[in-house]
Protein backbone atom coordinates (compact mmCIF):
# COMPACT_ATOMS: atom_id res chain seq x y z
CA UNK A 1 0.00 0.00 0.00
CA UNK A 2 2.75 2.14 0.78
CA UNK A 3 4.31 1.70 -1.88
CA UNK A 4 1.39 2.47 -4.28
CA UNK A 5 0.89 5.58 -2.58
CA UNK A 6 4.57 6.49 -2.47
CA UNK A 7 3.99 5.90 -6.30
CA UNK A 8 1.11 7.84 -6.84
CA UNK A 9 2.09 11.05 -4.87
CA UNK A 10 5.53 11.02 -6.03
CA UNK A 11 6.92 9.93 -9.71
CA UNK A 12 3.15 9.88 -10.90
CA UNK A 13 2.71 13.55 -10.57
CA UNK A 14 5.68 14.45 -12.34
CA UNK A 15 4.22 11.77 -15.07
CA UNK A 16 1.03 13.52 -15.62
CA UNK A 17 2.82 17.14 -15.32
CA UNK A 18 4.98 15.98 -18.11
CA UNK A 19 2.66 14.77 -20.38
CA UNK A 20 0.26 17.67 -19.75
CA UNK A 21 3.10 19.68 -20.56
CA UNK A 22 4.25 17.86 -23.95
CA UNK A 23 0.59 17.44 -24.83
CA UNK A 24 0.15 21.33 -24.89
CA UNK A 25 2.97 21.66 -27.04
CA UNK A 26 2.03 19.27 -29.62
CA UNK A 27 -1.54 20.65 -29.77
CA UNK A 28 -0.18 24.09 -30.66
CA UNK A 29 2.13 22.85 -33.27
CA UNK A 30 -0.67 20.77 -34.59
CA UNK A 31 -3.11 23.80 -35.09
CA UNK A 32 -0.14 26.08 -36.20
CA UNK A 33 0.41 23.62 -39.18
CA UNK A 34 -2.98 23.27 -39.57
CA UNK A 35 -3.42 27.12 -40.16
CA UNK A 36 0.14 26.80 -42.63
CA UNK A 37 -1.47 24.76 -44.29
CA UNK A 38 -5.28 25.76 -44.56
CA UNK A 39 -5.70 29.36 -44.36
CA UNK A 40 -2.47 30.50 -43.84
CA UNK A 41 -4.13 34.34 -45.50
CA UNK A 42 -4.69 34.94 -41.93
CA UNK A 43 -0.91 35.91 -41.65
CA UNK A 44 -1.57 38.97 -44.21
CA UNK A 45 -3.63 40.65 -41.29
CA UNK A 46 -2.20 38.87 -38.21
CA UNK A 47 -1.05 41.65 -35.86
CA UNK A 48 0.57 41.58 -32.42
CA UNK A 49 -1.54 44.73 -31.43
CA UNK A 50 -4.90 43.65 -32.46
CA UNK A 51 -4.56 40.17 -31.00
CA UNK A 52 -3.29 41.02 -27.27
CA UNK A 53 -5.83 44.07 -27.20
CA UNK A 54 -8.84 41.53 -27.76
CA UNK A 55 -7.22 38.94 -25.51
CA UNK A 56 -6.98 41.38 -22.39
CA UNK A 57 -10.60 42.68 -23.48
CA UNK A 58 -12.18 39.34 -23.20
CA UNK A 59 -10.44 39.31 -20.20
CA UNK A 60 -11.57 42.17 -17.96
CA UNK A 61 -15.17 40.79 -16.54
CA UNK A 62 -18.22 42.52 -18.80
CA UNK A 63 -16.36 44.20 -21.06
CA UNK A 64 -17.77 41.80 -23.92
CA UNK A 65 -21.28 42.70 -24.89
CA UNK A 66 -21.92 39.25 -25.23
CA UNK A 67 -21.19 38.77 -21.48
CA UNK A 68 -23.22 41.49 -20.52
CA UNK A 69 -25.95 39.93 -21.64
CA UNK A 70 -25.70 37.15 -19.73
CA UNK A 71 -24.45 38.25 -16.07
CA UNK A 72 -25.28 35.41 -13.95
CA UNK A 73 -23.70 33.13 -16.37
CA UNK A 74 -21.10 35.00 -16.35
CA UNK A 75 -19.95 35.80 -13.19
CA UNK A 76 -20.41 31.99 -12.61
CA UNK A 77 -17.86 31.64 -15.18
CA UNK A 78 -15.18 34.21 -14.27
CA UNK A 79 -15.16 33.27 -10.65
CA UNK A 80 -15.06 29.64 -11.42
CA UNK A 81 -12.27 29.45 -14.12
CA UNK A 82 -10.06 31.86 -11.78
CA UNK A 83 -10.75 29.17 -8.58
CA UNK A 84 -9.94 26.47 -10.46
CA UNK A 85 -6.58 27.32 -11.16
CA UNK A 86 -5.72 29.36 -8.15
CA UNK A 87 -7.60 26.95 -5.22
CA UNK A 88 -5.11 24.35 -6.10
CA UNK A 89 -2.05 26.39 -6.74
CA UNK A 90 -2.22 28.06 -3.36
CA UNK A 91 -3.41 24.89 -1.19
CA UNK A 92 -1.17 24.15 2.15
CA UNK A 93 -1.40 20.73 1.25
CA UNK A 94 -0.36 20.65 -2.33
CA UNK A 95 2.67 23.23 -1.51
CA UNK A 96 3.53 21.44 1.73
CA UNK A 97 3.96 18.37 -0.33
CA UNK A 98 6.15 20.33 -3.53
CA UNK A 99 8.30 21.65 -0.64
CA UNK A 100 8.74 18.41 0.63
CA UNK A 101 9.93 17.14 -2.36
CA UNK A 102 11.08 20.07 -4.17
CA UNK A 103 12.70 22.19 -1.67
CA UNK A 104 10.98 25.25 -2.63
CA UNK A 105 7.33 26.84 -1.43
CA UNK A 106 5.48 29.94 -2.17
CA UNK A 107 2.55 31.84 -0.25
CA UNK A 108 -0.64 29.27 0.50
CA UNK A 109 -4.18 30.44 1.57
CA UNK A 110 -5.34 29.73 5.09
CA UNK A 111 -7.13 26.03 4.95
CA UNK A 112 -10.72 27.78 5.53
CA UNK A 113 -10.37 30.15 2.98
CA UNK A 114 -9.16 27.21 0.43
CA UNK A 115 -12.12 24.80 2.10
CA UNK A 116 -14.66 28.12 1.25
CA UNK A 117 -13.02 28.56 -2.48
CA UNK A 118 -14.00 24.87 -2.61
CA UNK A 119 -17.24 24.67 -2.01
CA UNK A 120 -17.50 27.87 -4.56
CA UNK A 121 -15.99 25.60 -7.40
CA UNK A 122 -18.51 22.66 -6.50
CA UNK A 123 -21.37 24.94 -6.70
CA UNK A 124 -20.07 26.57 -10.08
CA UNK A 125 -19.90 23.15 -11.19
CA UNK A 126 -23.51 22.12 -10.43
CA UNK A 127 -24.87 25.33 -11.71
CA UNK A 128 -23.40 24.83 -14.91
CA UNK A 129 -24.56 21.25 -14.91
CA UNK A 130 -28.51 22.36 -14.28
CA UNK A 131 -28.19 25.05 -16.69
CA UNK A 132 -27.74 22.81 -19.14
CA UNK A 133 -30.35 20.77 -18.48
CA UNK A 134 -32.85 23.97 -18.03
CA UNK A 135 -31.83 26.11 -20.48
CA UNK A 136 -33.17 25.58 -23.69
CA UNK A 137 -30.65 27.11 -26.36
CA UNK A 138 -28.28 25.43 -23.73
CA UNK A 139 -30.11 21.86 -23.79
CA UNK A 140 -30.41 21.82 -27.24
CA UNK A 141 -26.28 21.91 -27.52
CA UNK A 142 -25.79 19.98 -24.60
CA UNK A 143 -24.11 16.02 -25.49
CA UNK A 144 -23.97 13.26 -22.85
CA UNK A 145 -20.05 14.23 -23.21
CA UNK A 146 -21.02 17.37 -21.58
CA UNK A 147 -21.57 16.13 -18.05
CA UNK A 148 -18.57 13.72 -18.56
CA UNK A 149 -16.75 16.57 -18.60
CA UNK A 150 -17.78 18.03 -15.86
CA UNK A 151 -17.39 15.57 -13.83
CA UNK A 152 -13.72 15.01 -14.40
CA UNK A 153 -13.52 18.56 -12.90
CA UNK A 154 -15.74 17.92 -9.84
CA UNK A 155 -13.87 14.83 -8.78
CA UNK A 156 -10.70 16.28 -7.63
CA UNK A 157 -12.89 19.11 -6.02
CA UNK A 158 -15.48 17.13 -4.16
CA UNK A 159 -13.01 14.03 -3.10
CA UNK A 160 -10.02 16.75 -1.85
CA UNK A 161 -12.87 18.20 0.10
CA UNK A 162 -14.01 14.98 1.57
CA UNK A 163 -10.32 14.46 2.29
CA UNK A 164 -9.78 17.67 3.96
CA UNK A 165 -12.65 17.39 5.98
CA UNK A 166 -11.85 13.70 7.10
CA UNK A 167 -15.79 12.59 6.55
CA UNK A 168 -15.65 8.61 5.53
CA UNK A 169 -12.73 6.64 4.19
CA UNK A 170 -10.35 8.89 4.35
CA UNK A 171 -7.47 7.20 3.13
CA UNK A 172 -9.75 5.40 -0.13
CA UNK A 173 -11.12 9.24 -0.61
CA UNK A 174 -6.86 10.56 -0.56
CA UNK A 175 -6.39 7.87 -3.06
CA UNK A 176 -9.12 8.92 -5.38
CA UNK A 177 -8.06 12.63 -5.16
CA UNK A 178 -4.96 11.93 -6.36
CA UNK A 179 -5.80 9.93 -9.49
CA UNK A 180 -8.59 11.88 -10.50
CA UNK A 181 -6.37 15.26 -10.38
CA UNK A 182 -3.67 13.30 -12.47
CA UNK A 183 -5.97 12.19 -14.90
CA UNK A 184 -7.73 15.86 -15.55
CA UNK A 185 -4.50 16.84 -16.33
CA UNK A 186 -3.92 14.35 -18.62
CA UNK A 187 -6.56 14.63 -20.53
CA UNK A 188 -6.62 18.53 -20.62
CA UNK A 189 -4.28 18.68 -23.67
CA UNK A 190 -6.83 16.42 -25.91
CA UNK A 191 -9.47 16.81 -25.02
CA UNK A 192 -12.27 19.94 -24.85
CA UNK A 193 -10.62 21.28 -22.12
CA UNK A 194 -7.72 22.25 -24.32
CA UNK A 195 -9.89 25.52 -24.92
CA UNK A 196 -8.01 26.96 -22.00
CA UNK A 197 -4.57 27.06 -24.36
CA UNK A 198 -6.62 27.44 -27.26
CA UNK A 199 -8.84 30.60 -26.33
CA UNK A 200 -6.04 33.42 -26.72
CA UNK A 201 -5.35 32.05 -30.60
CA UNK A 202 -8.79 32.07 -31.51
CA UNK A 203 -8.84 35.31 -29.80
CA UNK A 204 -5.92 36.65 -31.81
CA UNK A 205 -7.24 35.10 -34.73
CA UNK A 206 -10.80 37.17 -34.38
CA UNK A 207 -8.94 39.98 -32.97
CA UNK A 208 -7.02 40.43 -36.06
CA UNK A 209 -9.92 39.88 -38.11
CA UNK A 210 -12.05 42.48 -36.76
CA UNK A 211 -9.12 44.90 -35.63
CA UNK A 212 -7.21 44.62 -38.91
CA UNK A 213 -9.15 44.18 -41.84
CA UNK A 214 -12.95 44.95 -40.73
CA UNK A 215 -11.77 47.73 -38.02
CA UNK A 216 -13.97 46.64 -35.52
CA UNK A 217 -14.02 45.40 -31.71
CA UNK A 218 -14.82 41.90 -31.43
CA UNK A 219 -15.88 42.48 -27.72
CA UNK B 1 -30.33 6.77 52.73
CA UNK B 2 -31.81 8.87 49.03
CA UNK B 3 -29.03 11.49 50.01
CA UNK B 4 -26.27 8.43 50.54
CA UNK B 5 -27.18 6.64 46.91
CA UNK B 6 -26.92 9.63 45.31
CA UNK B 7 -23.32 10.51 46.68
CA UNK B 8 -22.32 7.00 45.72
CA UNK B 9 -23.70 7.43 41.97
CA UNK B 10 -22.15 10.99 42.07
CA UNK B 11 -19.01 9.84 42.82
CA UNK B 12 -18.85 6.37 40.31
CA UNK B 13 -19.78 8.88 37.70
CA UNK B 14 -16.91 11.06 38.89
CA UNK B 15 -14.09 8.02 39.05
CA UNK B 16 -15.54 6.90 35.56
CA UNK B 17 -15.54 9.95 33.78
CA UNK B 18 -12.35 10.82 34.87
CA UNK B 19 -10.45 7.62 33.90
CA UNK B 20 -12.63 7.85 30.85
CA UNK B 21 -10.60 10.94 30.04
CA UNK B 22 -7.31 9.24 30.61
CA UNK B 23 -8.14 6.36 28.29
CA UNK B 24 -9.36 8.59 25.45
CA UNK B 25 -6.35 11.00 25.74
CA UNK B 26 -4.32 10.91 22.62
CA UNK B 27 -0.49 12.00 22.89
CA UNK B 28 0.16 14.52 19.96
CA UNK B 29 2.99 16.45 19.23
CA UNK B 30 2.79 20.37 20.23
CA UNK B 31 1.79 22.25 17.57
CA UNK B 32 1.71 25.63 19.80
CA UNK B 33 4.65 26.92 18.45
CA UNK B 34 3.42 27.17 14.87
CA UNK B 35 1.57 30.71 14.71
CA UNK B 36 -2.12 29.61 13.95
CA UNK B 37 -1.91 26.37 13.26
CA UNK B 38 -4.17 24.98 10.18
CA UNK B 39 -4.04 21.16 11.34
CA UNK B 40 -5.42 19.32 14.46
CA UNK B 41 -1.92 18.38 16.22
CA UNK B 42 -0.33 15.18 14.82
CA UNK B 43 -0.71 12.03 17.14
CA UNK B 44 2.10 10.98 18.27
CA UNK B 45 2.28 8.61 21.35
CA UNK B 46 6.23 9.21 21.76
CA UNK B 47 7.09 6.15 24.37
CA UNK B 48 4.29 3.67 23.10
CA UNK B 49 5.67 4.65 19.23
CA UNK B 50 9.22 4.09 20.01
CA UNK B 51 8.59 0.86 21.60
CA UNK B 52 6.36 -0.60 18.50
CA UNK B 53 9.07 0.60 16.09
CA UNK B 54 11.66 -0.55 17.77
CA UNK B 55 13.24 2.97 18.05
CA UNK B 56 14.77 3.18 21.77
CA UNK B 57 18.25 2.48 21.53
CA UNK B 58 18.76 5.04 19.08
CA UNK B 59 17.18 8.20 20.25
CA UNK B 60 19.72 10.38 17.57
CA UNK B 61 17.23 8.90 15.04
CA UNK B 62 15.32 12.23 15.56
CA UNK B 63 16.96 14.04 18.39
CA UNK B 64 20.15 14.82 16.40
CA UNK B 65 23.10 16.34 16.70
CA UNK B 66 25.46 18.17 13.84
CA UNK B 67 28.61 20.11 14.20
CA UNK B 68 29.80 23.40 12.48
CA UNK B 69 29.94 21.74 8.54
CA UNK B 70 26.43 20.51 8.70
CA UNK B 71 28.03 16.71 9.70
CA UNK B 72 25.87 14.66 11.69
CA UNK B 73 27.82 13.44 14.76
CA UNK B 74 26.82 9.85 15.28
CA UNK B 75 26.73 9.24 18.77
CA UNK B 76 25.60 12.22 20.19
CA UNK B 77 21.58 13.21 20.73
CA UNK B 78 19.66 16.12 21.87
CA UNK B 79 16.41 14.87 23.47
CA UNK B 80 16.87 17.33 25.81
CA UNK B 81 15.98 20.52 22.94
CA UNK B 82 13.17 20.81 21.05
CA UNK B 83 13.13 20.46 16.68
CA UNK B 84 12.48 24.34 16.89
CA UNK B 85 15.41 24.96 18.97
CA UNK B 86 17.23 24.44 16.02
CA UNK B 87 14.43 24.56 13.02
CA UNK B 88 13.01 27.86 12.73
CA UNK B 89 9.30 28.39 10.76
CA UNK B 90 10.65 29.60 7.78
CA UNK B 91 13.83 29.27 5.80
CA UNK B 92 16.94 31.08 7.20
CA UNK B 93 20.58 31.03 5.91
CA UNK B 94 21.24 29.00 9.24
CA UNK B 95 18.66 26.59 8.75
CA UNK B 96 18.11 25.10 5.75
CA UNK B 97 15.08 22.64 7.16
CA UNK B 98 12.09 24.68 8.27
CA UNK B 99 9.80 23.16 10.62
CA UNK B 100 7.11 21.80 9.33
CA UNK B 101 9.33 20.03 6.87
CA UNK B 102 11.44 19.04 9.23
CA UNK B 103 8.60 16.70 11.10
CA UNK B 104 7.34 15.73 7.92
CA UNK B 105 10.44 14.15 6.51
CA UNK B 106 11.45 12.58 9.14
CA UNK B 107 8.22 11.38 10.45
CA UNK B 108 6.97 9.94 6.63
CA UNK B 109 10.08 9.19 5.20
CA UNK B 110 10.64 6.23 7.61
CA UNK B 111 7.24 4.51 7.14
CA UNK B 112 7.60 5.14 3.67
CA UNK B 113 10.87 3.19 3.95
CA UNK B 114 9.25 1.00 6.74
CA UNK B 115 6.15 0.29 5.17
CA UNK B 116 4.45 1.11 7.91
CA UNK B 117 2.96 3.88 9.88
CA UNK B 118 0.73 7.17 8.67
CA UNK B 119 1.50 9.08 5.38
CA UNK B 120 -1.59 10.86 4.43
CA UNK B 121 -2.23 14.12 6.23
CA UNK B 122 -5.51 13.24 7.91
CA UNK B 123 -3.46 9.84 9.46
CA UNK B 124 -1.70 12.10 12.00
CA UNK B 125 -3.49 15.18 11.86
CA UNK B 126 -6.42 13.54 12.82
CA UNK B 127 -10.29 15.41 13.30
CA UNK B 128 -12.27 14.20 16.05
C1 LIG C 1 10.56 8.77 16.08
C2 LIG C 1 11.32 9.90 16.50
C3 LIG C 1 11.78 9.97 17.95
C4 LIG C 1 12.59 9.07 18.61
C5 LIG C 1 13.25 7.81 18.08
C6 LIG C 1 12.75 9.62 19.95
N1 LIG C 1 12.04 10.78 20.08
FE1 LIG C 1 11.93 11.94 21.72
N2 LIG C 1 10.68 13.25 20.74
C7 LIG C 1 10.32 13.12 19.42
C8 LIG C 1 9.50 14.26 19.06
C9 LIG C 1 8.90 14.52 17.69
C10 LIG C 1 9.40 15.07 20.21
C11 LIG C 1 8.68 16.42 20.33
C12 LIG C 1 9.71 17.47 20.00
C13 LIG C 1 9.13 18.84 19.83
O1 LIG C 1 7.98 19.07 20.21
O2 LIG C 1 9.87 19.72 19.30
C14 LIG C 1 10.16 14.40 21.26
C15 LIG C 1 10.32 14.88 22.55
C16 LIG C 1 11.13 14.29 23.51
C17 LIG C 1 11.36 14.81 24.82
C18 LIG C 1 10.79 16.13 25.34
C19 LIG C 1 11.67 17.24 24.87
C20 LIG C 1 11.36 18.56 25.54
O3 LIG C 1 12.28 19.37 25.65
O4 LIG C 1 10.19 18.77 25.89
C21 LIG C 1 12.20 13.95 25.47
C22 LIG C 1 12.72 14.08 26.87
C23 LIG C 1 12.50 12.88 24.55
N3 LIG C 1 11.81 13.11 23.37
C24 LIG C 1 13.32 11.82 24.84
C25 LIG C 1 13.65 10.80 23.97
C26 LIG C 1 14.53 9.70 24.28
C27 LIG C 1 15.27 9.50 25.64
C28 LIG C 1 14.58 8.92 23.18
C29 LIG C 1 15.35 7.61 22.99
C30 LIG C 1 14.98 6.54 23.88
C31 LIG C 1 13.72 9.52 22.17
N4 LIG C 1 13.18 10.65 22.70
C32 LIG C 1 13.51 9.00 20.92
C33 LIG C 1 10.64 12.11 18.56
C34 LIG C 1 11.43 11.03 18.87
C1 LIG D 1 20.64 20.82 17.97
C2 LIG D 1 19.96 21.33 16.83
C3 LIG D 1 18.90 20.44 16.17
C4 LIG D 1 17.83 19.84 16.79
C5 LIG D 1 17.40 19.90 18.24
C6 LIG D 1 17.11 19.16 15.73
N1 LIG D 1 17.76 19.32 14.52
FE1 LIG D 1 17.19 18.54 12.72
N2 LIG D 1 18.84 19.31 11.86
C7 LIG D 1 19.77 20.13 12.47
C8 LIG D 1 20.80 20.52 11.51
C9 LIG D 1 21.98 21.43 11.78
C10 LIG D 1 20.47 19.86 10.30
C11 LIG D 1 21.21 19.91 8.99
C12 LIG D 1 20.68 21.05 8.17
C13 LIG D 1 21.36 21.13 6.83
O1 LIG D 1 21.83 20.11 6.34
O2 LIG D 1 21.35 22.23 6.30
C14 LIG D 1 19.24 19.12 10.54
C15 LIG D 1 18.59 18.36 9.59
C16 LIG D 1 17.36 17.77 9.76
C17 LIG D 1 16.65 17.03 8.74
C18 LIG D 1 17.13 16.74 7.32
C19 LIG D 1 18.24 15.72 7.32
C20 LIG D 1 17.76 14.37 7.72
O3 LIG D 1 18.27 13.86 8.73
O4 LIG D 1 16.87 13.82 7.08
C21 LIG D 1 15.47 16.63 9.30
C22 LIG D 1 14.36 15.85 8.62
C23 LIG D 1 15.45 17.10 10.68
N3 LIG D 1 16.60 17.79 10.92
C24 LIG D 1 14.41 16.88 11.58
C25 LIG D 1 14.48 17.18 12.94
C26 LIG D 1 13.44 16.82 13.92
C27 LIG D 1 12.14 16.12 13.61
C28 LIG D 1 13.89 17.25 15.15
C29 LIG D 1 13.21 17.08 16.51
C30 LIG D 1 12.88 15.71 16.89
C31 LIG D 1 15.18 17.89 14.94
N4 LIG D 1 15.51 17.82 13.60
C32 LIG D 1 15.95 18.46 15.94
C33 LIG D 1 19.76 20.53 13.78
C34 LIG D 1 18.86 20.11 14.75
C1 LIG E 1 12.81 5.48 12.15
C2 LIG E 1 11.49 5.19 11.74
C3 LIG E 1 10.29 6.04 12.21
C4 LIG E 1 10.26 7.39 12.43
C5 LIG E 1 11.39 8.40 12.30
C6 LIG E 1 8.90 7.70 12.80
N1 LIG E 1 8.12 6.58 12.80
FE1 LIG E 1 6.13 6.45 13.23
N2 LIG E 1 6.18 4.48 12.94
C7 LIG E 1 7.29 3.73 12.58
C8 LIG E 1 6.93 2.33 12.50
C9 LIG E 1 7.87 1.18 12.13
C10 LIG E 1 5.56 2.26 12.83
C11 LIG E 1 4.69 1.00 12.90
C12 LIG E 1 4.73 0.48 14.30
C13 LIG E 1 3.91 -0.77 14.42
O1 LIG E 1 2.71 -0.63 14.69
O2 LIG E 1 4.47 -1.83 14.19
C14 LIG E 1 5.12 3.62 13.10
C15 LIG E 1 3.81 3.95 13.46
C16 LIG E 1 3.37 5.24 13.69
C17 LIG E 1 2.01 5.59 14.06
C18 LIG E 1 0.87 4.61 14.28
C19 LIG E 1 1.02 4.12 15.68
C20 LIG E 1 0.01 3.09 16.06
O3 LIG E 1 -0.07 2.84 17.25
O4 LIG E 1 -0.61 2.53 15.17
C21 LIG E 1 1.98 6.95 14.21
C22 LIG E 1 0.77 7.80 14.58
C23 LIG E 1 3.31 7.44 13.94
N3 LIG E 1 4.13 6.39 13.61
C24 LIG E 1 3.66 8.77 14.01
C25 LIG E 1 4.96 9.24 13.81
C26 LIG E 1 5.34 10.63 13.89
C27 LIG E 1 4.40 11.77 14.19
C28 LIG E 1 6.68 10.68 13.62
C29 LIG E 1 7.57 11.92 13.56
C30 LIG E 1 7.66 12.72 14.72
C31 LIG E 1 7.14 9.31 13.40
N4 LIG E 1 6.06 8.47 13.51
C32 LIG E 1 8.44 8.97 13.08
C33 LIG E 1 8.54 4.20 12.32
C34 LIG E 1 8.94 5.53 12.44
C1 LIG F 1 3.57 11.09 9.81
C2 LIG F 1 2.70 12.07 10.35
C3 LIG F 1 2.33 13.30 9.51
C4 LIG F 1 1.76 13.32 8.24
C5 LIG F 1 1.44 12.14 7.34
C6 LIG F 1 1.52 14.70 7.93
N1 LIG F 1 1.92 15.50 8.98
FE1 LIG F 1 1.74 17.50 9.10
N2 LIG F 1 2.77 17.51 10.85
C7 LIG F 1 3.19 16.38 11.54
C8 LIG F 1 3.86 16.77 12.78
C9 LIG F 1 4.46 15.83 13.79
C10 LIG F 1 3.83 18.19 12.80
C11 LIG F 1 4.38 19.12 13.91
C12 LIG F 1 3.37 19.80 14.81
C13 LIG F 1 1.99 19.23 14.87
O1 LIG F 1 1.15 19.61 14.02
O2 LIG F 1 1.71 18.39 15.75
C14 LIG F 1 3.14 18.61 11.59
C15 LIG F 1 2.88 19.93 11.24
C16 LIG F 1 2.11 20.34 10.17
C17 LIG F 1 1.75 21.70 9.88
C18 LIG F 1 2.19 22.93 10.68
C19 LIG F 1 1.31 23.11 11.88
C20 LIG F 1 -0.07 23.59 11.51
O3 LIG F 1 -1.03 22.89 11.88
O4 LIG F 1 -0.21 24.64 10.86
C21 LIG F 1 0.95 21.69 8.78
C22 LIG F 1 0.29 22.86 8.10
C23 LIG F 1 0.83 20.31 8.35
N3 LIG F 1 1.55 19.52 9.21
C24 LIG F 1 0.10 19.89 7.26
C25 LIG F 1 0.14 18.60 6.76
C26 LIG F 1 -0.42 18.21 5.48
C27 LIG F 1 -1.14 19.14 4.54
C28 LIG F 1 -0.16 16.91 5.32
C29 LIG F 1 -0.47 16.04 4.11
C30 LIG F 1 0.07 16.48 2.86
C31 LIG F 1 0.53 16.45 6.52
N4 LIG F 1 0.69 17.51 7.36
C32 LIG F 1 0.93 15.14 6.75
C33 LIG F 1 3.00 15.09 11.15
C34 LIG F 1 2.45 14.67 9.96
C1 LIG G 1 -5.08 19.36 -10.67
C2 LIG G 1 -5.89 18.63 -10.01
C3 LIG G 1 -6.13 18.85 -8.54
C4 LIG G 1 -7.07 19.67 -7.97
C5 LIG G 1 -8.05 20.57 -8.69
C6 LIG G 1 -6.96 19.53 -6.54
C7 LIG G 1 -7.75 20.20 -5.62
C8 LIG G 1 -7.78 19.95 -4.25
C9 LIG G 1 -8.77 20.45 -3.34
C10 LIG G 1 -9.91 21.36 -3.75
C11 LIG G 1 -8.49 19.97 -2.09
C12 LIG G 1 -9.28 20.20 -0.79
C13 LIG G 1 -9.22 21.60 -0.31
C14 LIG G 1 -10.12 21.80 0.88
O1 LIG G 1 -11.33 21.58 0.79
O2 LIG G 1 -9.58 22.20 1.91
C15 LIG G 1 -7.30 19.15 -2.21
C16 LIG G 1 -6.67 18.49 -1.17
C17 LIG G 1 -5.56 17.69 -1.31
N1 LIG G 1 -4.90 17.39 -2.51
FE1 LIG G 1 -5.40 18.02 -4.34
N2 LIG G 1 -5.96 18.63 -6.24
C18 LIG G 1 -5.42 18.19 -7.43
C19 LIG G 1 -4.40 17.29 -7.60
C20 LIG G 1 -3.70 16.68 -6.55
C21 LIG G 1 -2.58 15.77 -6.72
C22 LIG G 1 -2.00 15.32 -8.05
C23 LIG G 1 -2.18 15.41 -5.45
C24 LIG G 1 -1.08 14.48 -5.03
C25 LIG G 1 0.16 14.70 -5.19
C26 LIG G 1 -3.04 16.08 -4.50
C27 LIG G 1 -2.96 15.98 -3.11
C28 LIG G 1 -3.85 16.52 -2.20
C29 LIG G 1 -3.83 16.27 -0.77
C30 LIG G 1 -2.83 15.38 -0.03
C31 LIG G 1 -4.90 17.01 -0.22
C32 LIG G 1 -5.26 17.13 1.27
C33 LIG G 1 -6.15 16.05 1.78
C34 LIG G 1 -6.30 16.25 3.28
O3 LIG G 1 -6.34 17.38 3.76
O4 LIG G 1 -6.36 15.24 3.97
N3 LIG G 1 -3.96 16.85 -5.20
N4 LIG G 1 -6.89 19.16 -3.53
Amino acid sequence: MHSFINFIMGPMVWISFLIFFCGVIFKLFQVIKQVNEKENFIYTYLSVKHSFRSIFAWMIPFLPVSTRKSPVFYTVSYLFHLLLFIVPIFLLSHVALFEESMQWSWMTFNDTVADTLTLIVIFSLIFFMIRRVVVPEVKFLTRLSDFFFILIVALPFVTGFLAYHQFFAYKWMVITHVISGELMLILIPFTRFSHMFMAPLTRAYTGSEFGNVRHAKDW
Amino acid sequence: MKYKRFVWLAALIFILSVFNVYSQEILVVDNTIFNRPQRPAAVFDHDDHNEKAQLEEDCSICHHVYDENNVRIEDESSEDSLCSECHSLKKIPENSIPLRMAFHNRCKQCHFKSDKGPVLCGECHIRK
